[in-house]
């Protein structure tokens, strides 16, 4: 066996983990399906955490139900964010929807700038 | 290249830009590790300068590379670990044993390597491949799991030290991790520490975690509680470590409790050193 074969193996099963973990994928075979949803309950934890501290202006609307909102938002999203800012910007506007953030509140004058730099 | 070429490093913590200045300040800190993703070698933050005008080993600690994955690290990851190294005048380089995307999907966590010789192979590949592209060594870190996979047939230790073997990568023992290990997933951190080659032993992490459901999280936002200091002790029994690094991420407390949290361990370095 080669080790092209080798890297194609594994890159599908570690492909099937990862979206079991992140996309609401099925658990592969053989793995323990409770060990894997707390994994993926431990990666939205983290994901919450990080989004919280990137959008306070978003973890306070949504407090004290901050818990709660982001496991539902994070269910809804099948597509995985591309990066912790998408995520804190996406949870910003499905709490707007949602009716928990005011959505009159102007941006801030700064953050044009920052988005403008990016 | 075996851990004596090494520097001593000591005791360290890990700087973060939330604790810049109580790093700055607090005493007996004489290494740091920085998250490579976190810093861009052109623009070092000012704190990090003053580090290392200080003579402060700085070490850029990466999260981002999945040097367990099955594709080769990407060059462009690379080429900014060696930037930051060349930038810090690092001593060395660290990452971890672990797969971080698949499929061009970002996992968002360090996930366990299936432990197989299949899988050992194209890790060995990769970390080769790490190592050409890095002016300094590598060290490679132990994860915390939450989960196996079914068909695993190594220990994580027997998986790394066969790493070591083929490859000459060094070693960063997370005790924090061991302990987690011991108590998701059944692998006895002692029997770890009995097979894991310390003589290419870098140096070592402990941190605190949580409890939840007979499962250990490893927060890094907690005390370390005593079992995982009775770990560092064991390897302390073993071999003298290069360096001992606190990581603390989150819930950041006073900085009398980091130090009183250095100081705890100090003392489970001294219980039964070697």
């Amino acid at each position: 066996m080669t080790l092209g074969d080798a890297r194609a193996r594994l890159a599908r099963r570690q492909e099937q983990v990862v979206a079991a973990l992140v996309a609401g994928g099925e658990v592969p075979e053989g793995f323990d399906a409770r060990r894997l949803r707390v994994q993926a309950r431990s990666l939205i934890a983290k994901r919450r955490g990080v989004v919280a501290r990137l959008r306070p202006d978003a973890a306070a609307a949504a407090y004290p139900d901050l818990v709660e909102l982001f496991a539902a938002y994070a269910a809804e999203r099948t597509e995985p964010p591309p990066s912790y800012r998408a995520d804190a910007n996406d949870f910003a506007d499905w709490l707007r929807r949602q009716g928990r953030m005011r959505s009159d509140v102007r941006e801030p004058w700064w953050r044009r700038l920052v988005r403008a730099r990016r | 290249m075996t851990a004596t070429d090494l520097p001593r490093l000591g005791l360290g913590i890990g700087w973060r830009a939330e604790i810049d200045l109580t790093v700055e300040r607090l005493p007996g800190v004489e290494f740091v590790e920085v998250i490579a993703e976190n810093v861009r070698p052109a623009r070092l933050p000012e704190s990090l300068r003053v580090l290392r005008g200080r003579g402060i080993p700085v070490v850029p600690h990466g999260v981002g590379l999945g040097v367990g994955g099955a594709e080769p690290p990407s060059p462009e990851r690379l080429a900014h670990l060696a930037a930051c190294a060349e930038a810090l005048g690092s001593p060395l380089v660290s990452e971890h044993l672990a797969f971080v995307r698949a499929g061009g999907v970002e996992a968002g966590h360090l996930l366990p390597v299936p432990r197989t010789r299949e899988a050992l192979d194209v890790v060995t590949e990769n970390v080769r491949r790490a190592q050409d592209a890095l002016p300094v060594p590598l060290a490679l870190e132990n994860v915390a799991a939450l989960f196996g996979w079914p068909d695993d047939e190594l220990t994580d230790a027997e998986f790394l030290a066969e790493l070591v073997e083929r490859t000459g990568v060094l070693l960063l023992v997370d005790v924090a991790n061991l302990y987690t290990n011991q108590v998701n997933l059944g692998l006895s951190a002692v029997e770890a520490l009995n097979r894991l080659p310390l003589t290419s032993l870098a140096y070592v992490h402990v941190a605190g975690g949580e409890e939840h459901g007979g499962l250990w999280h490893d927060t890094h936002a907690a005390s370390v509680p005593d079992r995982i200091l009775d770990v560092l002790a064991e390897l302390c029994a073993r071999v003298t470590p290069p360096g001992v690094l606190l990581e603390w991420d989150d819930a950041y407390p006073s900085d009398s409790a980091l130090a009183a949290e250095l100081a705890r361990v100090s003392a489970a370095m001294a219980r039964h050193a070697a």
